[in-house]
């Protein structure tokens, strides 16, 4: 319910106690605590991080007096509860059910002001996927009407945004006064106060997400350049989770409008500035959320327009701020890895690809990142001369969109140029709108490559012209230079014989005598130790709680003297004892 | 006024054979571009003159090209991108030499060695190329093609390429020479590796070479040995080499090892 104040929440233990799914949610909660900006993965899905706080320790959070975020927690649940109290009445209003929906996240938007604490706007940031669904302009110009005194300039310019500049102010707040006469005098109570600039911006952000939901492209784009323009004079701290939101769908607009991308005349281009100067702003402000929200736009925009060089440099003059967003570390990583395999540059781009598909969430709303990043993935692996695993391929949600990758891998694992240029041939569109195609034609000589291979493996000696026949090659002289090159660079351990025109195998050496396995080996440990250092950073620990810890080891200690001397003591009843029984 | 002075050189730049003339000519015209403010495309700047400042740069590229100076054609190629990219309607692309020009900036990259280079430069043309292959254009194949053998190792298709007439144009021969030998070199290593010897006689054909004469020097400068019409290669597998990479693994292991110990300790 919108009007409840924290405080009667919290201390309402029963209510917590009687809600079996109050548990289930407190969980839901924590690992969104622990990642700040996760909610910002746009409206797809958040929990992929399984970072697992144990329940005694959330128990022991919520007992701690000190403990302001426990005291939020339960107020929260409490809220959501009783909003699905509300849904459960059959005769409330899914307009008027909506209104309270949106209007609930004011309370936390001004909690995160006077608390300081971004997880509140967050939290009223992640309600908009559940809110989204059920927007339209008259429900919107309904909270305006409602929240903003009419004099309001800032309300003004929103309902004019929305066409809805009529809307009369009082006759809406009767009407809520039906629904619920309890919220309605706690608005009462609030009404004088001033409204923070942080529901401003949020309201803002739900009509950009109604033009964008009804393909109202142009004025999105036009709303959201005046509704950054209003952020941008506006510095305070807890905006910045909005603020990169807003910068979001400004971009996203942009995409959509009518000379699309590859061409110079987009208004891709012509948001540059916007970006740029967003950037700037955010990183004097440190605003780690529109900082990496901000970068990942140009990233994409550069890229979008294929600027390769450009997003190179933005990329080495900028630093990616540490502990952005999971989401966008993600989305950072799948660009900087198309960045590098672009340039040749393999081994960055398989590491940073292979980091991007294990950080994307795996929530099936999000399952076209991890299908694009598993393709680009893939194609990095070929060239660099791997096969990649064939289980990736069998992951339900990646098995329809990976099928023309499939063939591709099997043409390229058989060394068939000819069964290689088919699949080109024949998938051709799709690789190219995945951006894969360049890379794909590169792969032509891993193909050849792997051909020689098989045939040094499975012939001791083989001639030039089987070779030329084998690869459909041109020329035998082709066949000789291109074999030769393969011993050079190392694919084969061969010689060849010019005069009789031959190719002679050497024998295969033990892998076991190479330092392949110790690499092999010392990569794993290392990813595994990364694994674990990265996981213990996530972890998050209640406030104050080593305190309670020493006072704990100060009470054993003192436990343990009075033990010890009671144990003297008990051995002076021993010996008390022994004595007796001796003497017995 | 400026414009007029721009117009005058304009027809005399395109005509002009002589080097040392066309030189003092672009300066010329360059200062004049500069009075209007043309240099980089402005919004503000209109058609006519976008349009003469294109044709200043490409003539300034091509010339830089003949007169094998691969820093001026790359410093042009840099100036002229911003007015490749402006939309049609305010530069038309008709009578634009951009294919040529960036056939030829790609062809510099590869002799350069700069794959990295090429093929974001490729990756932005897949991209802007509306309809049509990229491929298929005669200008920008060229240099594709050519990218492709040297990556597969098909030298005599790279050789036949630039010996039959299939250069593009004029320009492109310039390239010619350095790829010769740039591929001759190659060559020269894959063999040392690839065959335990082989006659003086085949060698020749296979390094493309003129006259037994060019091999034997050739051979020289490689400090290959010839005995008997044959040239034998020094022989790669370096002992001494083998024992510093035993060193270098032991002491790598032992590394590993320590850290894992490291990283154990701070764990437990």
């Amino acid at each position: 319910m919108p009007g409840k104040t924290p405080h009667t929440n919290g201390s309402n233990p029963v209510e917590n106690g009687i809600n079996g799914a109050d548990d289930v949610e407190m969980k839901d909660d924590a690992p969104n605590q622990l990642k700040g900006g996760k909610g910002k993965k746009t409206k797809e899905g958040d929990e992929e991080m399984t970072v697992v706080v144990p329940p005694s320790k959330s128990t022991k959070l919520s007992a701690t007096p000190p403990s302001k975020d426990s005291n939020g927690d339960v107020a929260m649940d409490g809220t959501e509860e009783t909003n699905e109290e509300d849904a459960g009445a059959p005769k409330v209003d899914p307009v008027a059910k909506a209104i309270s929906d949106i209007k609930s996240n004011f309370p936390l938007l001004e909690r995160a002001v006077t608390l300081f604490d971004a997880r509140f706007s967050l939290r009223a940031l992640r309600s908009i996927s559940s809110i989204r669904k059920r927007l339209t302009p008259d429900i919107l110009a309904q909270v305006i009407a409602e929240t903003y005194q009419s004099t309001s300039p800032a309300a003004k310019s929103l309902l004019v945004a929305l066409d809805r500049e009529h809307v009369a102010f009082g006759k809406s707040v009767s009407n809520e006064m039906e629904i619920d006469n309890e919220s309605k005098a706690k608005n009462g109570k609030k009404e004088p106060k001033e409204i923070i600039p942080e529901v401003d911006i949020f309201l803002g952000i739900l009509i950009q997400i109604y033009y964008l939901d009804n393909k109202l492209n142009q004025k999105g784009a036009v709303f959201s350049a005046h509704l950054a323009e209003r952020i941008h004079s506006l510095n305070r701290r807890t905006l910045d989770s909005l603020s990169a939101r807003v910068y979001f769908y400004y971009s996203l607009f942009c995409e959509q409008l009518a000379p699309l991308p590859p061409s110079p005349s987009s208004p891709v281009v012509s948001i540059r500035p916007a970006l740029l100067s967003a950037l700037r702003t955010a990183v004097l402000r440190k605003d780690i959320d529109t900082q990496s929200t901000v970068i990942v736009l140009l990233l994409r925009n550069y890229l979008s327009t294929s600027h390769i060089a450009q997003a190179d440099l933005l990329i080495s003059h900028t630093k990616f701020p540490e502990n952005a967003a999971n989401n966008q570390v993600a989305r950072y990583l799948y660009y900087l890895g198309r960045i590098r395999a672009i340039q040749l540059r393999y081994t960055e781009a398989h590491e940073h690809l292979t980091a991007a598909t294990r950080k994307a969430p795996s929530s099936p709303s999000a399952a076209g990142f991890s299908q694009t990043a598993t393709k680009l993935l893939l194609v990095v692996e070929l060239l660099m001369g791997d096969i990649p695993d064939r289980a990736t391929f069998r992951i339900p949600s990646l098995e329809r969109a990976l099928q023309p990758y499939l063939q591709l891998v099997q043409a390229v694992r058989v060394g068939l140029l000819g069964e290689f240029e088919n699949v080109i041939r024949q998938h051709g569109d799709t690789f190219r709108r995945d951006g894969t195609y360049t890379l794909i034609l590169r792969l032509r000589q891993n193909v050849i490559k792997t051909g020689i291979r098989m045939m040094s493996l499975s012939y001791s000696r083989i001639s030039l012209r089987d070779i030329c026949i084998r690869l459909k090659l041109e020329s035998e002289e082709s066949a000789e230079y291109i074999v030769a090159k393969a011993i050079r660079d190392g694919v084969i351990e061969a010689s060849l014989d010019r005069e009789r025109g031959f190719m002679k195998s050497k024998e295969v050496g033990d892998v076991y005598a190479t330092r392949e396995p110790g690499e092999a080996f010392h990569d794993r440990i290392r990813a595994c130790l990364a694994l674990h250092d990265e996981s213990v950073k996530a972890m998050r620990f209640p406030m104050n709680q080593h305190r309670l810890e020493l006072k704990n080891a100060q009470e054993a200690r003192e436990r343990e003297r009075e033990m010890a001397k009671e144990i003297q003591d008990g051995d002076l009843d021993e010996d008390d004892l022994g004595g007796e029984f001796e003497g017995m | 006024m400026a414009e007029r002075d721009l117009q005058e050189v304009l027809p005399k730049l395109k005509s002009s054979h002589s080097y040392q003339e066309s030189l003092s000519l672009l300066s010329k015209a360059k200062i004049a571009l500069l009075k209007l403010n043309a240099l980089t495309p402005q919004p503000t700047t209109p058609s006519s003159i976008l349009l003469a400042a294109r044709e200043v740069f490409e003539a300034g590229a091509l010339l830089s090209i003949r007169a094998k100076d691969p820093d001026a054609f790359t410093r042009y190629v840099h100036q002229l991108t911003p007015f490749y990219e402006l939309p049609p309607e305010r530069l038309s692309a008709a009578n634009s030499e951009k294919n040529k020009i960036t056939g030829l900036y790609l062809l510099l990259l590869l002799t350069q060695g700069n794959y990295s280079g090429f093929h974001t430069e490729l990756e932005g043309l897949e991209l802007r190329q509306n309809g049509g292959l990229v491929e298929d254009d005669r200008f920008l194949g060229y240099p594709i093609k050519l990218e492709r053998w040297l990556m597969e190792g098909s030298y005599d298709l790279v050789w036949k390429a630039m010996a039959s007439r299939e250069v593009p144009s004029e320009e492109y021969g310039v390239f010619s020479e350095i790829l010769t030998s740039q591929i001759r070199n190659e060559i020269a290593s894959c063999s040392e590796t690839a065959y335990p010897s082989l006659p003086i006689s085949s060698t020749k054909n296979l390094l493309f070479l003129d006259s037994e004469g060019a091999v034997v020097s050739f051979a020289q400068s490689r400090g290959w040995a010839i005995k008997d019409g044959r040239i034998y290669f020094p022989n790669q597998v370096k002992m001494g080499v083998d024992e510093g990479n035993e060193k270098a693994l032991s002491q790598m292991v032992i590394e590993n090892t320590l850290g894992y110990a490291r990283e154990l300790e701070t764990i437990v």
